[in-house]
């Protein structure tokens, strides 16, 4: 199979090729002829970005990694309204980043097609909470489109760009894990000359300041516009081709699946046997359009809307149902949970339940059997990898602080600091929110340096915060703890890439998808802001991160420790390309004392326990040979024996 | 046919996707409709994974949902057993028996169960054929453990009414690992097919 990146180019209109949901957003995107991409990457939407950097420089489109979501709104935003076509993406969470300026300007309008793709995770798979972007469509009034499968995911993301032009309003396409993270054939279509060529389009900005200026008297306009332009798109849906009505004509049942849903119901449909159903198929779950509902509930005696989430179609129907007069039962909540993901097995059962029929397995009972099977099964969370830095910077944070400090930490792989055995994690909440929380800790428990009245009984407090999330909010957090003057130790595990998201560059990587940026050291940034003491260590070397820790605790105030050593993950995967080897570390059996220090306190898991030998054992397989272990072991057990390749 | 469904269970960084990403496109160029469901970011650091593979006539979500596949193809024993639910009555599982143990367990906090407790869980609670065997051995005598994911896809194309071609799935491995490492990954692919043949008694 080809290459993705050469794929989503493909002049081969016709050609039908399995995509992921979010590559065949980025395929949508050049067909609809998109000039300017930014946005900061977030599961599940970075693969929609990774794969705008690729072809960005074939297809002519300007595209970058934004320092956080508002940065890239803004970014897209601008190209917009220069008329050009433009897009930012982010995960439901980065919406929020980026609300500021997205409900401000929503009234502006935008010249050029304007798309927010917003990427919801439904049950939680990589994320902090559970929101709906539907509701701050409705919050903002701009319509939504939710595609159901990967296909529809790419000709939604045309119509989105034509129905933001044609009303000059924003356009979010909504997508769920299951739709971004979902492969599925698709269809590809033609690309405009443009992007086939590679050309790169340039805009021009019209000044208006009635319109791009958000005085009061200004604002005051724009919100009876907003008003009326959504009443106008609600009409324009009614012949969207991505809502319509299928199934028996003559049946007295309805269900309403808006989305991803449409698949679960149908799915559903077909697994119960069911055909004498009416299907109001929804692609826009924001405005639900009033013409379509007309027609769908003609001859209905009863409807089930099948939505995950919240009930934000539930709502609109039951509203407009009402103003009709409408006295049918109309189920939505009640027979759907409110909470996690939709699957077949939700869908089919609140059906059955809808139409009094028994589900195709008994489900009950299979559950009973599995309850049986838990037991059993050892967990398995996530970990940090073999190798990985961020595991020595724990261990020394730890060590320096003697397990007495509290940990406010952050986004990122290194959250997994929260596992036994480091558990130098103590609050994780938003993006660069450590900094923040650490700062609110130190004037709760010891007081600001520059308060008369301090508690004499210090509690440390130490910080941690990736690269890319000390860009991407930590840096405003940053200035507010040095100049109320806490007294914190922010330890930045600078891994020089974003890696959760899949190796993305930031400023401190300096590389950007069309070459060399410009790099900013962390160090010379809390320098500049004036920290207190700032200093600069290779976590592979445990013992001086470690002293310097120390050191920086010491401090009164603001300390700053940029714990720098390159993603294992990411190196590694550059070491097999090149076909470059690297030592595989084992345990000499005759050093080994079975203490278990390796595994309980350091925790690679590349090590394990021999139950037989009652010893440590590398297993050479995950072995990425950093030589942390040969650091940590205090009888000097470990040693280098091979040269690996894995 | 309507729908075919595969879960593939293991843990990250096993390369799991990779296999579910050749299944999907073996099915596409056999001209079913195809869904793969997989898992990104956190959940693939060395946690559990699961990846699902639809294909057929009659496919929508990409989720296989609990009793509904035809077959499981597990990178190692304990994350087989952890998804045994999504196993059809009278499904199959391929699985490589080479434990990957959990830190949790090597820090005494959990047990491994041994390989006879997770089989006759397959076989006696959920009525389901085992296919075991040490994949990653085999991948070694082909010259890599990390061709551990073909040696495994082989055996797969030997299950009972399998609905690709062995050889049809061998095509799309063949471009799609780098262009050095074909002869091992054919060779691998030989050998889970040998496998699979003894102990089916093919
Ligand atoms: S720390 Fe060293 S001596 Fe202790 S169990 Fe690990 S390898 Fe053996
Ligand atoms: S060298 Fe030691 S700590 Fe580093 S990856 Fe190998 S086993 Fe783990």
């Amino acid at each position: 199979m080809a290459k993705v990146s050469d794929i989503v180019l493909w002049d081969k209109p016709g050609e039908r090729v399995l995509l992921l949901g979010n590559q065949a957003i980025a395929r949508g995107a050049l067909e609809a002829n998109i000039a300017v991409y930014a946005a900061y990457p977030g599961t599940p939407s970075s693969e929609l970005t990774d794969t705008m950097a690729v072809v960005s420089k074939k297809a002519g489109v300007y595209m970058e990694y934004s320092t956080n979501e508002k940065v890239a709104f803004e970014t897209a935003l601008a190209a917009a309204w220069s008329g050009l076509r433009a897009m930012t993406a982010m995960k439901h969470v980065g919406l929020n980043v980026a609300a500021d300026t997205f409900m401000s300007a929503v009234g502006m309008g935008v010249e050029g097609g304007f798309v927010i793709m917003v990427a919801d995770d439904p049950s939680m798979w990589s994320s902090q909470n559970e929101q709906d972007t539907r509701i701050y469509a409705k919050f903002a009034n701009v319509p939504v489109l939710e595609p159901s499968d990967p296909h529809e995911a790419k000709e939604m993301t045309k119509y989105a760009f034509e129905l933001s032009e044609k009303f000059k309003h924003f356009v979010i396409l909504r997508t769920t894990t299951r739709t971004s993270h979902a492969r599925g054939d698709v269809v590809l279509g033609e690309l405009p000359e443009e992007i086939k060529q590679g050309k790169r389009k340039f805009g021009k900005f019209k000044k208006d300041p009635n319109r791009f200026v958000d005085v009061p008297a200004n604002a005051r306009k724009f919100h009876p516009i907003i008003l009326e332009k959504i009443e106008k798109i609600r009409e324009e849906l009614n012949n969207c081709p991505f809502n319509w009505i299928e199934g028996s004509e003559n049946a007295k049942v309805g269900i309403i699946a808006p989305g991803l849903s449409y698949a679960y119901v149908k799915e559903a449909l077909a697994w119960l046997g069911v055909d004498d159903v009416k299907i109001l198929k929804l692609g826009t779950p924001f405005p639900v359009p009033y013409g379509l509902l007309e027609k769908f509930f003609e001859g209905l005696e009863k409807v089930l809307i099948v939505e995950e989430l919240e009930p934000v179609v539930e709502e609109q129907v039951k509203t407009w149902a009402y103003d009709k007069g409408l006295t049918i039962p109309i189920h939505g909540k009640d027979l759907v949970p409110r909470v996690y993901e939709m699957t077949t097995r939700r869908a089919v059962t609140a059906i059955a339940k809808f139409l009094g029929l028994e589900t195709p397995i008994n489900f009950e009972e299979l559950d009973a059997k599995y309850e049986k099977v838990k037991p059993l099964l050892p967990p398995r969370p996530p970990s940090l990898c073999p190798a990985c830095p961020h595991r020595n910077s724990f261990y020394a944070i730890k060590k320096a602080t003697r397990a007495r400090a509290i940990y406010p930490s952050d986004i990122g792989c290194y959250t997994l600091g929260l596992l036994p055995p480091l558990q130098t994690v103590d609050t994780t909440v938003a993006m660069g929110a450590s900094i923040g929380i650490a700062h609110g800790l130190s004037i709760a428990q010891n007081g600001s340096l520059s308060e008369e009245q301090r508690n004499p009984e210090k509690q440390v407090i130490v910080a941690t915060i990736g690269d890319s999330t000390f860009y991407h909010t930590g840096l405003p957090a940053l200035a507010n703890a040095i100049y109320n003057r806490s007294n914190v130790l922010i330890v930045v595990l600078d891994n020089l890439v974003t890696a959760m998201t899949g190796d993305q560059p930031n400023p401190s990587t300096g590389q950007t998808p069309h070459g060399m940026g410009k790099r900013i050291p962390i160090e010379d940034v809390a320098k500049a802001m004036g920290a207190d003491f700032v200093a600069v260590v290779d976590p592979y070397d445990i013992k001086t991160t470690y002293e310097t820790i120390k050191k920086a605790l010491e401090v009164e105030g603001v300390s700053v420790v940029v714990s720098r050593q390159v993603c294992a993950l990411y190196k590694v995967g550059q070491m097999r390309r090149r076909g470059e080897k690297w030592p595989i570390y084992q345990v000499n059996e005759e050093k080994c004392t079975g203490c278990r220090v390796c595994i309980n306190a350091y925790g690679c898991p590349a090590i394990y326990w021999d139950e037989e030998k009652r010893q440590a054992r590398v297993e050479p397989t995950m072995c990425w040979g950093c030589g942390g272990c040969a650091q940590v072991c205090p009888f000097g057990a470990f040693e280098p024996v091979e040269e690996g390749s894995q | 046919m309507r729908e075919y469904n595969i879960v593939i269970t293991g843990v990250g960084g096993q390369g799991v996707l990779t296999a579910a990403n050749i299944l999907g496109w073996a099915a596409l160029r056999a001209g079913y409709k195809v869904r793969l469901g997989e898992v990104h970011g956190m959940s693939q650091r060395f946690g559990s994974v699961i990846s699902y593979v639809r294909f057929g006539e009659d496919v929508y979500g990409s989720m296989v949902p609990e009793g509904k596949a035809d077959v499981m193809l597990s990178f190692e024993p304990v994350e087989a057993l952890r998804y045994v639910n999504y196993l059809k009555e009278g499904g199959m599982v391929v699985v490589n028996t080479k434990p990957i143990v959990p830190v949790q367990v090597s820090m005494g906090m959990a047990k491994y169960p041994s390989l006879d407790e997770i089989r006759k869980v397959f076989e006696e609670d959920f009525k389901a054929k085992w296919i075991g065997f040490n994949a990653e051995e085999l991948a070694e005598k082909a010259g890599h453990v990390v061709t551990t994911n073909t040696v495994l896809i082989g055996a797969l194309t030997q299950i009972p009414e399998f609905p690709l071609d062995a050889e049809h799935v061998r095509e799309v491995i063949k471009i799609s690992v780098p262009p050095k490492a074909v002869e091992m990954n054919m060779k691998a692919f030989d050998l889970g097919i040998k496998a699979a043949k003894e102990i089916l008694g093919l």
